[in-house]
Formats: structure tokens, C-alpha cells, sequence
């Protein structure tokens, strides 16, 4: 890595532009283009860190909405027309669930739009994991305003100590298979893990201690976070993907107010 | 700079006092080495000066320690942080930030030191331990050399007068043991720093140190000159044992000075061949052709091609990282080869399961408490027992045989290192597997721990099991291994008999041989065979 790495409110504030601007603009085309970019910057930018794996993680998690997302829209819901692709049988339902259906045809229109909105929200949620995948979430408790900083230092440790136990419990049910447990019990990995973890809290407080924490009231920042040009130019290029959703409310609304005859909803 | 008066040390719910009256005096820039066998309270002790022990784990001190002036009794480890700097045996343990520079950093901001000063310290700090090029790198992905190295940066920058470390060398291979602990004897002479280091393995550090510190059990201590302490000490590095052995009349600490000593003895003697036991009965139990595997998105293994007979106690050496652990858990069956193919005993490991599993390969992680999960010892021997199916009592028996005197009742925690390694080694045992596989088993031993693993490794070697180890410990290879697989980037760089492996290179020669060069010993016994 040559550069400084770039400030997380700025990432969080680029994602955050585009997320809003893809809502707006309700594209699936576009949204499909937007997340191709951020996962080629992704790809560019993200260092070797336990939390670059997010996006990844976003990613699968918003393929797994769209297919919830499909199958409560195919099963439940109201009856929307259109063409039928086929039939599921209907599930009576007490009388005092009016309105609601399950089973039933289903038609194309209902699959596509159902579709299209997991896909939506879907794109939303891969951006806001772009966005933790490129700032460290240790950098970004730094930009926190002091008050709240010994509530960071435990989220500093939680976060350290949580991909370790995710290890260690690998290598432990790893351990036991090759002792000959077919079936890896709960408490077989719990017991040792749990030991394991308190004796590395354990020494992660005596080491804390031992440099210092909490003896002195103020803390001292080692190059705090700073805003230069290359932080601005990327929240510009950002807010500039605002601009299509601003200028629609804006003429929405201003529309509204030059026609007074018409009644506002 | 730091004094002892009268110090003893009870920990809570315990009726052993691990330390006794002892009294020290350590001046500024001495270089002190603790010693001791496993459990005999060489952390405690270094914990002590800071005042971590009793502040942060309990237990009674009774007399008084002085550190600069300043005595623990009232202070806490907070408050001389400033002053003293402690590097605990799992550095990756005590990480608190993501990258090199910030946890360099955190000391000072916990202190709330100026930013230019600490632009400036931090920047001082990494060039005096060649960090600059890893400044921004997360240290989840620094070697374990390198992460050493960030622990006493991120020490050294308070500008403490005394640094205290724990084990520094142990997980390291030879090559980064040799770095460490040069960049400490560097600190020791140009900036006057006290260094305070306890170690198993001596060989590594006993031509560095001024004084030691001997731990002799049940809390009684002494602290003199090396020479002195050695020539009587029940823990000897090999070195030592050769001049107690070849009854030299005083005792040599360097390589140097003891090649001069034994300069008669290696032109008299003739060259002569160590014994090779090559068993005839011995058969093929592990082929490997060609195989490749990838450890996350790198290649771990490339084009590696071997195979390993019974009777056999193979090394598997090199650097951190080289792959040593992927070709142990891909002939275990732990690891699917990308291509290439390994068979042991005929099978593919991958498809073993259950009982036929463990029946076939014993396997010892580098942890061996990942295996264990009861709450006794007997509980664990009887759990062995029963999913092995063999008769209740065997793992006991086998365990007894390995660890006499422990108790059954104990909780598998609060056993020394040793003795947990021995339980893990007996619950593998019970399932009587044709292979046995050892991870790094010599981390944390003493030499008193290592030789009974060194006997019972070649006792079950000659039962016509096929032993594989992985480690950094040369001088665990130079008595027990009969052949070396030497890794490098994922290939075998060197596959031979023992002698001709550790003799080519010479960061990797254990320290007799360093001695007897060029003669091929590199044991103590191996000289004293050839005297007779």
C-alpha cells in the first residue's frame, strides 16, 4: 500500500450516496452496474483484513434475501393479475385473516416484481458492505468523538478477540475429528474453546494493563484521522449520484405548489 | 534498577508457595536469563516486576520489589508502563490495534504523550527493529518473527528502562530465534536497557545473557554468573552437557570457545559413521505423488512427492510458513489436495471417519489441549477408552507409563505442559494408530520433558510405528529423527538422512555439531560413542 488510507466517513458517506440514489432511482439496471463498480473498487482497494471479507458477506447475504424474497412473494400475498405461470394449492386460512393468501396462481407479474425488490435491497446491502469491507472499523471508532472512545476500546476488543474464537473453534472440532468423533458434540468444542478464549482475554486485559490503559484520564491521538482533497473528491463523486433522485423530489414538490388547483395527496 | 527483598508469592486457593525468600539485586544493562523446568514459576517471577502478579491475577507477596526506586506493592502495572516494558509469551495475544503503527502507537496514546512526539518515537522505533516496510500492514497477517518484533517495538517506545520477556524464542524457527535475540543483545549494549528473559531452550540464548537466574523448584532460587550456575544446574543446554560430559575443567558458553577447548579431541578422533537403522521389515505406510494444495488463496503445497515407511521418524523443518503444517494435515485427512494424490496405508485419508480414523493416524495438534475436553484426567482417560472401544483402564495405564505420579483427579488445565502433552499423546495412543503425527510438540518443554518424549517416541518407532514431527527444535531432530524433509515455499527443498540435512546448512546445525565440525556428531552421545 503506498497511499494513506483513505478516511472511513468518507467510504461510509460515498456508499451511503449511491445506496440512497439507487433507492431512488428504482433501476434494476442501474443498481447492477452500480454494485459491478463498487465490487471492482472493492477488489482494488480493500487490504488483507478480517473485516475486507464483508462485502463478500454482504453479498451472499443479499442473494439469500432475494430468494426469501422470492418465496414469501410466490406463497403468500395478495392476488395480483396477470399471466399464470402455474398453480399452487391454496391454504385455508381462519376467517379473520381477510386479505391474505396462501398458495395459489402464481403469475409472472407477481414473481418479477417480488424479484425486483429483493434484487433492490440487495444492491443496497452489498454497498453498505463495501463500505465496511474498505474502512477499519478501529480507524472509524478513532473518528468517534472522544465521550464514547472506552465504549470503542471494548468494541476494539470484541472485534479482536471474536475472529480468534472463530478460528479457535475450528481448529478445535478439526482436533476432535481426528481423534475419532464422528459426531462433534456441542460441549466437546465449547469446553476447550471456552478455555481458550478466557485465557486470550485474559492475557489481552494484562497487556492492556500493563501499557498503560486507563492510568492516565486523557488519551492522545497517534494521527488522527484527517480530511484532505482525495476524501472530498470521493464524497463528491458520491453526492454527485444524488443529484437525479434531489432534482425529481425537488420538481415533484415544486410541481405541487405551482398548481394549486390540484389536490395534494 | 530492580531489587528482590525477601520475596515470596502465594497464589490464591493454593498451599505451594511458588517462590521463597528470594533476594536479587539486578543493575542497569544487565542481560538476565530465568530459568527453570515447566511450572516452576518463571512467569510469576517476571510478572512480579511489573507488579501484574499480584495485581492482576491475586495471590499473597510477602517482602518487597523495588524498581527504580519504585516499589509494585503500591503502584499498578499502569503506572509503569513508562518504566517497564513486558512482551508476554503470545505476543498475538496481546494485540490491541489492527495495524503495526497504531499498536506501536498505543502505549503512548494511553499515556496521552503529544502527536509529534510520538511521530517521532514511533519512527525511531522502527528502524531500530527494521519495521519500516511492515508500518502498515495488518499484523494478523506478520509472521510470527515479525510479530515478535512488533511486541518489543511497541514496548520500546515508552523508553523503558527494564524490558521483560517471556519466552520470546518459542514459537519461532531457528533463523527468526537468532534475529530476536540479537536485536535484544543490540539494545543491551548501545542503549544500556535491562533485559529480563526466561527460555526453555538455552542453546539459544546462554551465550547472550550476564546472569541467571536459576528457578531450582519448590520456590528456592539462586542468581549468579552463567558459568556458575551451569556447572551444577539439573537443566544443562547441550553444549554444557558436553563439557560436563567430556569432563572439561571449566564450563564454555559459545561455540567459539568451545571449539578451542576441543580442538585435540576432534583431530584425534575418527570420523565414524553413525549408526543407520534401517529395519528390514519395515513397509510403505504413506505415499504422496505429486500433490498440490492451497492454503486459503496460496499455494501451500506444490509438486510434493514422498513417501514414508514404518519404523520411521521423520522432521519435517522449515521456516514459518513453509507449509509444514498443510502436508501434516493433508496426509491426516484434514485437508483435501487440490491435485496429486496421498495414500496412507493404502486408503485415502480424506474418507477415513470414525474409529478406523484414529486407528490409522494419531494426530497432535499444536495445542494439545484441543483434544482434551473432560474434567479430570480420569474422566478423560475413561472417555478414550470408550470411543476407541478398548478395555476401560488402558489409556490410564498407557498415560501412567508415559507421566508416572499424576494424579487421576487433577483437571487437565491445571497440568504442566508436559504432562497435558503426555495426556494428549496416551488419549491418541489408546486407538494404537500405525502413524502418529506431532505439531510442534517441544513448545513450552523442558529439557527433563523433552528427553522422556525423545525415549518414548523411539520406543514407539520401534513397535513399527511410522512418526512424523513437525518443529523448529533442531536439537529434538538430532537425537530422535533419522530423516529430515526440509520445506521451503511449498516445496521439499532437501529430503535425506538426519546428519546430511543438519549438516548442510548451518542455521539449522544443532549445537554439537556447530562443536564438532566437520565431524558428522550432532549429539552429545554421538561424541561420547565415538570416545569409547
Amino acid at each position: 500500500m503506498t497511499h494513506r488510507a483513505l478516511h472511513p466517513l468518507a467510504w461510509w458517506i460515498w456508499a451511503g450516496s449511491l445506496a440512497i440514489a439507487l433507492a431512488k432511482s428504482n433501476s434494476l439496471l442501474l443498481s447492477a452496474s452500480v454494485v459491478g463498480a463498487v465490487a471492482i473498487v472493492v477488489s482494488k482497494k480493500s487490504e488483507n483484513a478480517p473485516w475486507a471479507q464483508s462485502f463478500r458477506w454482504a453479498l451472499t447475504m443479499g442473494l439469500w434475501i432475494v430468494i426469501i424474497r422470492i418465496f414469501v412473494g410466490i406463497t403468500i400475498g395478495v392476488p395480483t393479475y396477470g399471466r399464470a405461470i402455474f398453480t399452487l394449492p391454496v391454504l385455508t386460512l381462519p376467517t379473520w385473516m381477510v386479505g391474505i393468501r396462501v398458495g395459489g396462481p402464481v403469475t409472472f407479474e407477481r414473481v418479477s416484481a417480488t424479484a425486483h425488490e429483493g434484487f433492490m435491497l440487495a444492491a443496497i446491502i452489498a454497498l453498505l458492505g463495501a463500505a465496511s469491507s474498505l474502512s477499519s472499523p478501529h480507524r472509524l471508532l478513532r473518528s468517534i468523538p472522544i465521550m464514547v472512545y472506552e465504549f470503542g476500546v471494548a468494541v476494539v476488543i470484541a472485534t479482536s478477540v471474536l475472529p480468534q474464537i472463530v478460528t479457535s473453534a475450528g481448529r478445535i472440532r478439526q482436533a476432535q475429528e481426528l481423534r475419532g468423533q464422528t459426531s462433534t458434540s456441542w460441549r466437546r468444542i465449547a469446553l476447550p474453546l471456552l478455555e481458550d478464549s478466557l485465557s486470550r482475554s485474559l492475557d489481552l486485559a494484562a497487556a492492556m494493563d500493563s501499557r498503560g490503559y486507563g492510568f492516565s484520564r486523557k488519551r492522545s491521538r497517534y494521527r488522527p484521522n484527517s480530511w484532505t482533497q482525495r476524501e472530498f473528491l470521493l464524497i463528491a463523486l458520491g453526492v454527485i449520484s444524488l443529484i437525479y433522485p434531489l432534482v425529481s423530489v425537488v420538481t415533484a414538490t415544486s410541481a405541487l405548489l405551482l398548481a394549486p388547483g390540484q389536490e395534494r395527496p | 534498577m530492580i531489587t528482590f527483598a525477601n520475596v515470596s508469592l502465594i497464589y490464591p486457593h493454593s498451599i505451594k508457595t511458588v517462590l521463597e525468600d528470594l533476594s536479587f539485586t539486578v543493575t542497569e544493562g544487565e542481560f538476565v536469563l530465568v530459568m527453570g523446568s515447566t511450572g516452576s514459576g518463571k512467569s510469576s517471577l517476571l510478572r512480579l516486576i511489573n507488579g501484574l502478579v499480584p495485581h492482576h491475577t491475586g495471590g499473597i507477596l510477602a517482602g518487597d520489589i523495588l524498581v527504580d526506586g519504585i516499589s509494585t506493592r503500591n503502584v499498578k502495572p499502569g503506572g509503569l508502563s513508562h518504566l517497564i516494558g513486558i512482551v508476554g509469551q503470545n505476543p498475538l495475544n496481546g494485540f490491541v490495534a489492527d495495524r503495526v503503527e497504531e499498536e506501536i502507537a498505543f502505549g503512548m496514546e494511553t499515556l496521552n504523550m503529544a502527536p509529534e512526539v510520538m511521530r517521532k518515537r514511533v519512527e525511531e522505533v522502527l528502524d531500530l527493529l527494521s519495521l519500516a516496510d511492515l508500518r502498515d500492514r495488518s499484523i494478523a497477517t506478520l509472521s510470527g518473527g515479525e510479530q515478535q518484533r512488533v511486541a518489543i517495538a511497541s514496548a520500546l517506545v515508552m523508553h523503558p528502562k527494564v524490558l521483560v520477556l517471556d519466552e520470546p524464542t518459542s514459537a519461532l524457527d531457528p533463523i527468526a530465534a537468532e534475529e530476536v535475540l540479537s536485536i535484544l543483545q543490540r539494545l543491551v549494549h548501545d542503549l544500556g536497557l535491562t533485559v529480563i528473559i526466561s527460555e526453555h531452550r538455552l542453546e539459544r540464548v546462554i551465550q547472550f545473557v550476564d546472569r541467571i537466574i536459576n528457578i531450582e523448584g519448590d520456590g528456592i532460587a539462586v542468581i549468579g554468573s552463567p558459568q556458575e550456575i551451569l556447572k551444577h544446574s539439573a537443566i544443562a543446554p547441550p553444549i554444557v552437557q558436553l563439557s560436563r560430559a567430556l569432563k572439561m575443567p571449566a564450563i564454555s558458553l559459545t561455540v567459539r570457545e568451545m571449539r578451542r577447548a576441543t580442538q585435540d579431541l576432534r583431530g584425534s578422533s575418527i570420523a565414524r559413521e553413525r549408526e543407520s537403522l534401517v529395519n528390514t521389515s519395515a513397509e510403505e505406510v504413506i505415499r504422496i505423488s505429486k500433490l498440490r494444495s492451497v492454503y486459503g488463496t496460496k499455494v501451500a503445497l506444490n509438486d510434493i512427492s514422498l513417501s514414508v515407511k514404518s519404523h520411521e521418524i521423520v522432521a519435517v523443518m522449515g521456516r514459518n510458513g513453509a507449509g509444514k503444517s498443510t502436508l501434516l494435515r493433508s496426509i491426516s485427512g484434514i485437508q483435501k489436495p487440490l491435485s496429486g494424490e496421498v495414500s496412507v496405508l493404502k486408503m485415502d485419508p480424506t474418507r477415513l471417519k470414525g474409529r478406523e480414523r484414529a486407528a490409522s493416524v494419531g494426530y497432535i495438534p499444536q495445542e494439545p489441549s484441543d483434544l482434551l475436553y473432560g474434567q479430570s484426567v480420569e474422566g478423560e482417560c475413561r472417555q478414550a477408552d470408550k470411543d476407541n472401544g478398548v478395555a476401560p483402564g488402558t489409556t490410564y495405564e498407557i498415560l501412567t507409563s508415559l507421566v508416572p505420579n499424576i494424579s487421576p483427579s487433577v483437571h487437565p488445565r491445571d497440568l504442566s505442559e508436559g504432562q497435558r502433552l503426555g495426556l494428549a499423546i496416551s488419549v491418541v495412543l489408546s486407538s494404537n494408530p500405525k502413524i502418529l503425527i506431532l505439531d510442534e510438540p517441544t513448545r513450552g518443554l523442558d529439557y527433563a520433558a523433552k528427553s522422556s518424549l525423545i525415549s518414548l517416541l523411539k520406543t514407539l518407532a520401534n513397535d513399527g510405528r511410522a512418526i512424523i514431527i513437525a518443529t523448529h527444535d533442531v536439537e529434538l531432530v538430532a537425537e530422535v529423527a533419522q530423516r529430515i524433509l526440509f520445506l521451503a515455499d511449498g516445496e521439499i527443498v532437501a529430503d535425506g538422512p538426519t546428519v546430511d540435512v543438519l549438516l548442510s546448512s548451518p542455521a539449522f546445525a544443532p549445537q554439537v555439531a556447530k562443536i564438532m565440525a566437520p565431524l558428522p556428531w550432532l549429539t552429545v552421545n554421538d561424541v561420547l560413542k565415538s570416545e569409547l
